[in-house]
């Protein structure tokens, strides 16, 4: 017999949601929606966004390699597949 | 001096550590999946390598792509933005810290004994006890260090991210420790049926309670931030959360339709299952409303775009899951090529996507310097689509090409031939995703460990 215990972990799950949700009520937190949506806004971090890439000319060599590489491979074994279908 | 200003850089040590993890682990979760979809052209590659046989490769891909990439990717973005729209600081770094510590360890632990093998048999929950406590341990501690860090804020509201950051740690410690039934250590399952049902509520929970959560978490934070602009609406968006809570919870069973299960569990999942449309239609009317008219500066942050094209794949892998879960579709789908079409536009269409968008967009605000490069960034996104879109249409061909040949009764030899190119044009997206991860890790590792100021 297992329902018993899959019906109490439902239910604790519920009573767990529903003491969420009501201490949420209690707490004020679904009030004053409009200025929770500019919650995210009100960090400002100064980012330093990139403007270009500060690669060396070896990286762009080696990383060039490397992706060049991974998109030959690719191809090769679709070729191989195609011809040898 | 603002509450925000008192937050300094080298805060955020938990959400960096976070960051490499992910990035580090996307390259060995990227190269087992490679391996195993090699394996499924080429049986005998591994053939006297006992450790790389498909059966260990196959675990150790998947846990590792949960628990080693999306998971940390997720939580690195988490963990910054948790004390920021809290405003306070975090409770304890030095915990963090740990926590990191602990969860490279758990992930160090699943390889070795995955590859030995060492599991305990049941899909996403192969591993075996210690690491399980583990999993549960390093859970419990973000649980604790987010808990206090609410508890000491500034900001008496709690924005709808922190309301899901919360709850994705809070069930996933939950659901992990009953879903490995980690009170049996030895065998770590119940028996028969009553195992089945256990695991599949712990199995989509995992997506639906973990990455799921985190991943509109992090999105409900970039896409305002990133276009300068409140969000749409904070109550639709609480109201898609508690749905997802009501909804998500118990729809498990959808794994098991054409299984001896009660015929009411079955029906409880099928009808969350579509009930599922209320959260995510919640999700993405509100994010899409808030990003309305403002693509351009959505296309001009490399991380909002990730995290934008996730929600886009969050959109079709939940209309699509939702259609899986009818029994008369799943006739088809299930068994094949179809799922595991639909488990990669979900985990890296959607997680995936949205938590390198995360650490795209954290990682030059948390360090103070910009990108390494936007370019590789750029062109690890653009693999990365074109892998997981491939990927779907790919394995949806072979899906049906398999699930049909099952309805008409043939027998699977005949069948195989008949998927092998498809095997063979996976396994070369697979290349490009697996080459993107090694990019994105020397671009993420570059711009950690460059020299504070640079050129340019
Ligand atoms: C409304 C949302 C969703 C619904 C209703 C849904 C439904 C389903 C169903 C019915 C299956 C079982 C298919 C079968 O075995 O025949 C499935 C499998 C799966 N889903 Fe979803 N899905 C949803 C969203 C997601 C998301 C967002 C993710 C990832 C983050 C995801 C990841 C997966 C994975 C990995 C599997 C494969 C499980 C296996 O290995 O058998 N799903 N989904």
């Amino acid at each position: 017999m297992y329902f018993p215990y899959f019906a109490t972990y439902m239910a604790v799950g519920i009573a767990l949601a529903i003491a969420a949700f009501v201490w949420a009520l209690k707490n004020g937190q679904f009030t004053d929606q409009q200025r929770a949506r500019f919650l995210p806004l009100e960090d400002d971090a100064g980012a330093g966004e990139v403007k270009r890439s500060r690669m060396g000319r070896l990286e762009i060599l080696a990383l060039g390699f490397l992706a060049c590489a991974g998109l030959a491979a690719s191809a090769a074994v679709l070729v191989f597949a195609l011809v040898s279908f | 001096m603002t509450e925000t200003e008192t937050i300094k850089l080298s805060d955020y040590a938990t959400a960096k550590g976070f960051c490499l993890t992910s990035a580090f682990w996307m390259m060995a979760a990227t190269f087992m999946g490679l391996l195993g979809a090699t394996e499924l052209i080429a049986p005998a590659v591994t053939e006297n390598i006992g450790g790389l046989v498909f059966g260990r490769v196959r675990p150790t891909h998947v846990n590792l792509v949960l628990f080693g990439f999306a998971t940390p990717g997720l939580l690195a973005a988490t963990f910054y933005f948790f004390p920021r729209v809290l405003q306070t600081r975090l409770y304890s770094e030095k915990l963090g810290v740990f926590t990191v510590i602990a969860w490279n360890i758990m992930l160090v632990c699943t390889v070795a004994t995955l590859l030995s093998g060492n599991t305990q048999a049941r899909e996403y929950a192969e591993m075996i006890w210690p690491v399980d406590i583990l999993v549960v341990l390093a859970f419990a501690l973000i649980v604790f260090n987010f808990f206090m860090t609410v508890q000491r804020r500034t900001e008496p509201l709690i924005y709808v991210s922190i309301w899901y950051a919360c709850a994705a740690a809070v069930l996933t410690m939950l659901t992990y420790a009953l879903g490995n039934v980690i009170w049996r250590p030895d065998g770590g399952a119940l028996t028969g049926i009553p195992d089945a049902i256990l695991l599949w509520f712990y199995g989509h929970n995992i997506f639906g309670l973990l990455l799921t959560p985190l991943s509109i978490g992090v999105a409900y934070y970039v896409v305002p931030k990133a276009i300068r602009a409140p969000l749409y609406s904070h109550t639709l968006s609480l109201l898609g959360f508690w749905a997802l809570i009501v909804v998500y919870t118990h729809i498990g069973t959808h794994h098991l339709l054409q299984v001896p299960v009660p015929t009411w569990l079955k029906v409880v999942a099928i009808v969350d299952s579509i009930a599922m449309v209320i959260p995510v239609m919640a999700f993405l009317i509100n994010i899409w409303y808030t990003a309305r008219g403002k693509l351009g500066a959505i296309h001009a942050d490399i991380g909002a775009k990730f995290v934008f094209t996730g929600t886009i794949m969050y959109f079709f892998v939940s209309i699509q899951g939702s259609m899986m879960a009818l029994p008369q579709v799943q006739r088809v789908t299930h068994f094949n090529n179809w799922v595991v079409g639909h488990a990669h536009i979900g985990v890296l269409g959607f997680s995936g996507m949205i938590a390198l968008g995360g650490l795209y967009y954290v990682l030059p605000r948390m360090t103070g310097k910009p990108l390494f490069s936007r370019f590789l960034a750029d062109f690890q996104y653009w693999l990365i689509l074109i892998g997981v879109v491939g990927f779907t249409v790919i394995l949806t061909i072979a899906g049906l090409i398999q699930g049909n040949a099952w309805l008409n009764g043939e027998t699977v030899y005949r069948v195989l031939p008949e998927i092998h190119l498809y095997y063979v044009i996976r396994a070369a997206l697979g290349v490009l995703i697996f080459v993107s991860a090694v990019l994105g890790f020397y671009n993420i590792a570059r711009t950690m460990f460059m020299p504070e100021r640079g050129a340019g």
